[in-house]
């Protein structure tokens, strides 16, 4: 995905044909896509654009053998996890590390449904995911969000250690070699009572996928507009200020909380349909947590694509990194650093117009000279962490003062 | 069901080495936590960085010095170990140090997720260190675990219980009597604690928080690699060592209150016996214990046993 526009724009763009409308206010033309979305002409084409790329993924996989469906696919499944853990994250600043457990949740429904109970149906898969990772979401919600600050984040991380924890203990959910997403004497869910071949199954799976996160981006937008998401941003801003206006913080910070758990869940049971096969492992252990947190960040988690980006892109680099090194692990860590030090607001966030980057980048293309100044400025910043570093630890050695 | 005495008290002395453990990974956590207010994800693989330099000093040891034979051999071994885990300590004690004053010092006045990121890419880059330098075999002390574990201290009372375990307990007793001698007592450690306090006003009485927050953070790093290099000899260094104690440690000092040093002691002896005992009547508890544990002291307690060190002490 190469759009750095809003998700809505992406969303937008793909009910154009039915809702061709230009509008007109202050002087500028609007794309309208729907009531109280309008856009300006450039970012709706740059969502059109991301849309068709998107769409068109199963076929450019075809002609390069770099880009593979089926990265493209997970990715954007935990990029729709990340954009439902960024409606906290961005909105009510709580940095919750347990998304992974909704995300296990809804890929473990998907397979429970379809090995012991036989459920065939991939839309009704799908749903019991979303139901069971809602479920979670309003249960850990509702214990964890006694808290705010760190142990929010750690009571998160425990409750998805513990769902992790009886998982692999338990003969129900197939210990650590997980359980399969195949029902009964059929190989695979079906859709609408048809069965495909595996091809076949993997390319409609995508573009059910394709829709699930366009109408998510779309309805996140919504919320993220709403008075609702305005409150919660107030929340994120000042808890005890929104609480004196009249906002009910704790039972709007639940509401956001399980609505998370709504992206989580339906990313699961997505998930689980893709690779067939859920393991704890990648499914519930809090790396996974940390990953889906992470790629919110890496996207630039103050803008609403963002997470998607940063999934495709993060899970894109661990594979491609997975192929040149055995050091992959590093390779990713490097990235996260990188990021925290040269781009904190992330890819999209970094692409924005007004943003540092944008500036610098103009800034350089008016006067090349410049890269100059600014690799001497980086070593200087280098040595002088040396010195810092000697001076430390001579500190250390011999004393503090 | 009636419970035997001997078994019960093997299994508590389990639980509270096991708690000692817990502590010694915690408290690194804990006083990073308390003091610089940062959560630091690469704890885990300080811990693992720790025991593999442990493993690769125990090797020289163990070349250097004849086998263990006889008391006397076996104490000198002993001795010879322990140091060894010092060494592979102060071992990360300068990366410690080089993290913080580099790196984390740029992120303090971000917003919170930074810290994250960074020390979870940090996490990411320690774990394919570790591979870089000691391969992704696992390796593993045994031999010196085994002839420590002859000492015959534990037949003296006629109990069935491993030596190195008793030594893990004593080195874990004088970690705890140290850092609350230094925090207590010491110049430093008060000068910390009123870091900690408000940093304003320590600055203000001349106390410089860049070196402090450096110190600190080396001390943290310097008791996960401690941990590690005692933690050791019982298993195995391997790459995937640091994720549980970096959970399990999450749940000692959550439990104990975040930030509060004589939280996570308690926390972690409660979790280790209890969680061992979980472990002793019903086997699949092991990995659910320690979390089903926090979340009914959260239940009860909702900000841990101990408040804040930093606003009670």
């Amino acid at each position: 995905m190469s759009d750095d526009g809003t998700a809505a724009d992406g969303g937008s763009a793909s009910r154009e044909g039915r809702l061709p409308g230009i509008v007109t206010r202050d002087g500028d033309r609007y794309v309208r896509v729907t009531r109280g979305l309008e856009l300006p002409p450039r970012r709706a084409a740059l969502g059109l654009l991301g849309v068709i790329l998107f769409v068109a993924v199963p076929d450019l996989a075809t002609l390069s053998p770099l880009l593979q469906l089926q990265v493209v696919h997970q990715g954007a499944l935990f990029g729709l996890a990340a954009v439902g853990l960024n409606l906290l994250l961005r909105h009510t600043r709580l940095v919750s590390f347990g998304h992974a457990a909704f995300f296990g949740t809804g890929a473990y429904a998907a397979a429970i449904l379809a090995t012991h109970f036989d459920v065939t149906s991939m839309l009704l898969l799908l749903a019991g995911a979303t139901l069971f990772g809602t479920l979670m979401a309003g249960v850990v919600g509702y214990l964890s969000l006694r808290h705010t600050g760190l142990y929010f984040s750690l009571l998160t991380l425990a409750f998805g250690q513990l769902l992790y924890a009886v998982v692999i203990g338990q003969g129900y959910f197939g210990s650590s070699d997980g359980l399969s997403v195949r029902p009964g004497e059929a190989n695979q869910a079906l859709l609408f009572g048809v069965e495909f071949g595996s091809e076949a199954y993997s390319v409609i799976v995508y573009y059910l996928t394709v829709l699930v996160v366009v109408v998510g981006l779309l309805v996140m937008w919504r919320v993220i507009n709403s008075p609702f998401g305005n409150a919660l941003d107030a929340i994120g801003q000042n808890r005890t200020r929104a609480r004196f206006i009249g906002i009910p913080v704790r039972r709007y910070v639940f509401a956001a909380f399980v609505l998370s758990g709504v992206y989580g869940g339906l990313a699961g049971g997505m998930y689980g349909l893709v690779q067939q096969h859920v393991r704890p492992e990648s499914t519930l252990y809090f790396l996974r947590s940390g990953d889906i947190l992470f790629m919110a960040i890496l996207g630039g988690f103050q803008t609403l694509v963002g997470p998607l980006v940063g999934g495709i892109v993060l899970v894109f680099l661990q594979d491609v990194g997975r192929d040149v090194t055995s050091y992959f692990d590093a390779l990713t860590g490097v990235v996260l650093v990188a990021l925290v030090f040269g781009f904190p607001r992330g890819i999209v966030g970094s692409l924005k117009r007004g943003s540092p980057f944008r500036e610098r980048l103009g800034r350089l293309a008016a006067d090349p000279s410049l890269a100059g100044t600014w690799l001497r400025g980086a070593g200087d910043a280098a040595v002088a962490a040396a010195y810092r570093a000697g001076e430390n630890l001579r500190i250390l050695l011999f004393g503090v003062n | 069901m009636p419970v035997d005495l001997s078994n019960l008290l093997v299994h508590t002395l389990n639980g509270v080495q096991y708690g000692f453990i817990l502590f010694l990974i915690a408290s690194g956590l804990t006083v990073i936590l308390g003091i610089l207010d940062v959560l630091n994800l690469a704890h885990g693989e300080l811990f693992a960085f720790g025991a593999y330099v442990a493993f690769s000093v125990f090797g020289y040891v163990t070349g250097a010095i004849a086998p263990p034979s006889g008391a006397g051999g076996l104490a000198l071994f002993l001795a010879v170990s322990l140091g060894a885990a010092v060494l592979a300590a102060l071992a990360v004690v300068p990366l410690g140090a080089a993290i913080e004053a580099v790196f984390l010092r740029r992120l303090y006045g971000r917003d919170e997720v930074y810290q994250l990121v960074f020390t979870f890419g940090l996490l990411l880059i320690i774990k394919d260190l570790n591979k870089l330098i000691w391969g992704p075999t696992p390796v593993r002390v045994q031999s010196v675990y085994s002839g420590i574990n002859r000492i015959p201290v534990a037949e003296l009372v006629g109990l069935n219980f491993p030596t190195y375990k008793l030594v893990i307990i004593g080195v874990g007793a004088v970690v705890v009597a140290g850092l609350f001698w230094f925090f207590d007592r010491t110049k430093t450690g008060r000068l910390i604690r009123a870091t900690a306090i408000d940093r304003e006003m320590a600055t203000a009485i001349g106390v410089s928080t860049d070196r402090t927050f450096t110190l600190v953070f080396a001390l943290g790093a310097f008791l996960a690699g401690f941990a590690g290099a005692i933690a050791l000899p019982q298993s195995t260094a391997n790459l995937a060592m640091g994720a549980n104690p970096l959970v399990l440690s999450f749940v000692v000092i959550v439990i104990g209150g975040l930030g509060s040093l004589r939280g996570a002691f308690v926390a972690a002896l409660l979790v280790g016996v209890l969680s061992r005992w979980a472990v002793w009547q019903y086997p699949p508890a092991e990995l659910a214990a320690p979390f089903a544990i926090m979340i009914l002291v959260l239940l009860v307690k909702p900000d841990g046993l101990f408040g804040t060190w930093g606003e009670t002490a």
